[in-house]
């Protein structure tokens, strides 16, 4: 999708995060657009999850300013953020263990309808919910497994419904951590095409080490080196760039 | 659901009908055992489905039946006209409040130190109630009658047997239409991962808030009704006895299951009624209660039961009779010889015996189970062995069985049912 003309999302200006004297973002400068799929590389200990837990509320920002349609969530708490749109996955699995994949779900449904201090109806015959949560369940390919426990769930299965969870509060910005990360060739294949499905028309910023993933499903790459950004393009310029090469890319292949 | 349903309401009936039948030292206990029920039904609340273990809910319990203790005494002394059948709404909308309070800040920590501040705040108050008279009455107390309300006198027992029975059949009515709602569903997710719930757009210390204030809230209705059928309430409320107490009612019970506390709290007080009377080691059988349950069920009671339930049409009834009955009399063999020993000790390493041993230099045959038993006979304590030994044995046999039947007809798709079987192991005491 040629996304250089669709107006700017998630604005992040010269963000800044150290703990104690470690300095762990140094100064981030990145803009993600309306619609595309942007990844975040980087080798281990760029600060590519402190990144995201910035953006999403987890930590606050030292310095700096984050932007989300043009409204400041920088030093908001994370259910604010999550509520003005943007929603993130985790690294770890991060379910509901002892609810079904359904009520998982349904608990992401409840949040993009407001619902949140509810006692006095019962949420069975609220139709509207139920119906949204079994067709998210639905489109994450859960159906069958509906009734089932989370944490009976398989590996590749939970990280479906992560994905499903993330949908399902309504976010048009979705931050993905490490979706495809222990998962076998085919599983990553599935996922791929899940995440492509699932995130048609919203904007997608994800962190991922398996560079097919990447260069397959993304439209733009950003390369995070000890928390800068060292480069952002598409995925030619990205695998072309020298700096990057050496930085990043050379060293992965050697692997 | 339906057979849920039918044996719900044949229990109800059972507790509507039999007590007039009944002396009133029983319906004391049945009182008591109902006041347990709720109170662990409010407390797994918190812990069952909201994930926070409280060491302290006997303040919330207190709170409440102090609140009533004072509207008693206002009525009585014809400051104020309040219905006595509608005391337990004052006692929880104060322990609603100060749940709400004592909540914002416990809940702002989670785990060991969630505990520690809910021991730290009722430890304060049983601390400071005996040396505040006019709000806890001193180390005595406070103390008030019950006044006549909406045609009743409230005179007997069992009138106030039936108001518990109302209130608790309401309040228990109520906190299960809670795990329906929304916010009833929110409370198991926050329970499972408190972090997600943040980034799903939701408030977790308020939720946190909500959960923790309207346990309390049902924990003080449960404290009313003690102090309407008391009279009385002195600052022992908030010991940590009582706190501890709800603790061993709900995990006996079994805190993830609904119903779980509800039947541990009825079975442990039911059983501490029968068994204080008798001997003065009740507390030690309590306690071995509570340590084989949590080793060998640790779903507790209700877990047992609910496996049970859920497995009724796959197991093979017919087969498992025979083991079950051999477990029950094997179990009945083990408990027998535990309460020999425990008995005989009691006795014998009494002040009383060793005074009479003192006084006359014999060591005189002393009853358990109706039968005089020498303390230095070898059969004395060949006895219990004699039970324990084989009973043992013909425990594990039995529960080894037992599991090969329950394997056999699992469905392998369910981790949860597929550990039921060596929950159950020995679990029959």
């Amino acid at each position: 999708m040629d996304t250089a003309m669709q107006p700017d999302v998630l604005v992040i200006d010269d963000l800044q995060k150290h703990f104690g004297g470690l300095e762990i973002m140094r100064g981030v400068d990145l803009t993600i657009k309306q619609g595309e799929r942007h990844a975040l590389v980087g080798p281990n200990g760029a600060g590519k999850s402190t990144l995201f837990n910035l953006i999403s509320g987890e930590h606050r920002p030292s310095g700096g300013r984050i932007y989300l349609r043009g409204q400041r969530i920088s030093g908001l708490k994370p259910e604010q953020i999550s509520r003005r749109g943007l929603t993130r996955s985790f690294q770890i699995t991060n379910v509901f263990s002892r609810m079904s994949a359904f009520e998982n779900i349904r608990i992401g449904v409840m949040a993009r309808h407001g619902i949140r201090f509810n006692l006095y109806r019962r949420i069975k015959p609220m139709r509207a919910i139920n119906d949204e949560a079994h067709a998210l369940l639905q489109q994450v390919r859960l159906d069958h497994r509906a009734d089932n426990l989370a944490s009976d769930l398989t590996y590749s299965e939970q990280r479906a419904l992560e994905i499903g969870m993330t949908l399902a509060t309504g976010a048009e910005v979705i931050l993905l951590d490490e979706p495809t990360a222990g998962m076998s060739r085919d599983e990553t294949a599935y996922m791929v095409e899940l995440i492509r499905q699932v995130t048609e028309g919203k904007t997608l910023m994800m962190v991922e080490h398996d560079m097919s993933v990447v260069f397959g499903l993304c439209d733009r790459i950003s390369v995070l080196v000890y928390g800068r950004i060292l480069a952002t393009g598409g995925p030619e310029e990205i695998r072309s760039n020298q700096e990057v090469q050496s930085a990043y890319l050379g060293e992965e292949e050697e692997h | 659901m339906r057979y849920a349903l039918i044996a719900i309401l044949a229990l109800l009936a059972l507790l509507i009908i039999a007590p007039p039948l009944l002396g009133t030292g029983w319906q004391y206990a049945l009182i008591n055992a109902l006041i347990a029920a709720l109170f662990a039904a409010a407390f797994n609340l918190l812990v069952g489905q909201g994930g926070m273990l409280s060491f302290g809910h006997a303040a919330y319990f207190g709170v409440g039946a102090f609140t009533v203790i004072h509207l008693m005494q206002s009525v009585e002394y014809g400051d104020i006209p309040f219905p006595t059948v509608l005391l337990p709404l004052a006692g929880a909308a104060v322990s609603l409040l100060c749940g709400a309070l004592a909540g914002f800040f416990a809940t702002m920590r989670s785990g060991v130190y969630f505990a520690l501040v809910t021991l730290a705040l009722a430890e304060l108050l049983h601390s400071l109630a005996p040396h505040w008279d006019e709000m806890f009455g001193g180390e005595a107390g406070l103390s008030s009658m019950r006044m006549p309300s909406l045609g009743f006198t409230f005179g007997s027992t069992l009138e106030v047997y039936y108001l518990t029975l109302s209130w608790v059949v309401i309040c228990i009515g109520l906190l299960y239409a809670y795990t329906r709602t929304p916010f009833g569903r929110l409370t198991l997710a926050l329970r499972d991962n408190e972090q997600r719930i943040r980034f799903m757009g939701f408030n977790a210390h308020g939720t946190k808030i909500v959960v923790f204030a309207i346990s309390a809230m049902f924990s003080g209705v449960a404290g009313s009704l003690m102090a309407i059928s008391n009279e009385t309430a002195n600052y022992s409320v908030f010991s940590t006895q009582v706190s501890a107490l709800v603790v061993l009612h709900t995990f006996v019970g079994g805190s993830t299951i609904f119903f779980g506390p509800i039947v541990g709290a009825c079975v442990l007080s039911l059983f501490t009624f029968v068994v204080s009377g008798v001997t003065h080691s009740w507390m030690l059988y309590q306690g071995i209660i509570f340590v084989l349950v949590m080793l060998f069920a640790p779903k507790g009671i209700g877990g047992v039961i609910q496996a049970h339930i859920e497995q009724r049409h796959a197991l093979p009834w017919k087969r498992l009779a025979a083991p079950y009955a051999l477990a029950t009399l094997a179990g009945l063999m083990v408990a027998c010889a535990t309460v020999f020993v425990v008995q005989s000790l009691e006795i014998v390493l009494s002040r009383e015996y060793a005074a009479a041993v003192a006084r006359t230099g014999e060591y005189a045959p002393y009853t358990v189970f109706a039968r005089e038993w020498q303390v230095f006979h070898p059969f004395t304590w060949l006895f219990p062995v004699l039970l324990l030994v084989p009973g043992l044995y013909l425990l594990r046999r039995a529960f080894a069985r037992i599991q090969t039947l329950w394997d056999k007809d699992d469905d392998d798709d369910n981790g949860d049912i597929a550990a039921a079987p060596r929950e159950l192991m020995e679990g029959g005491h």
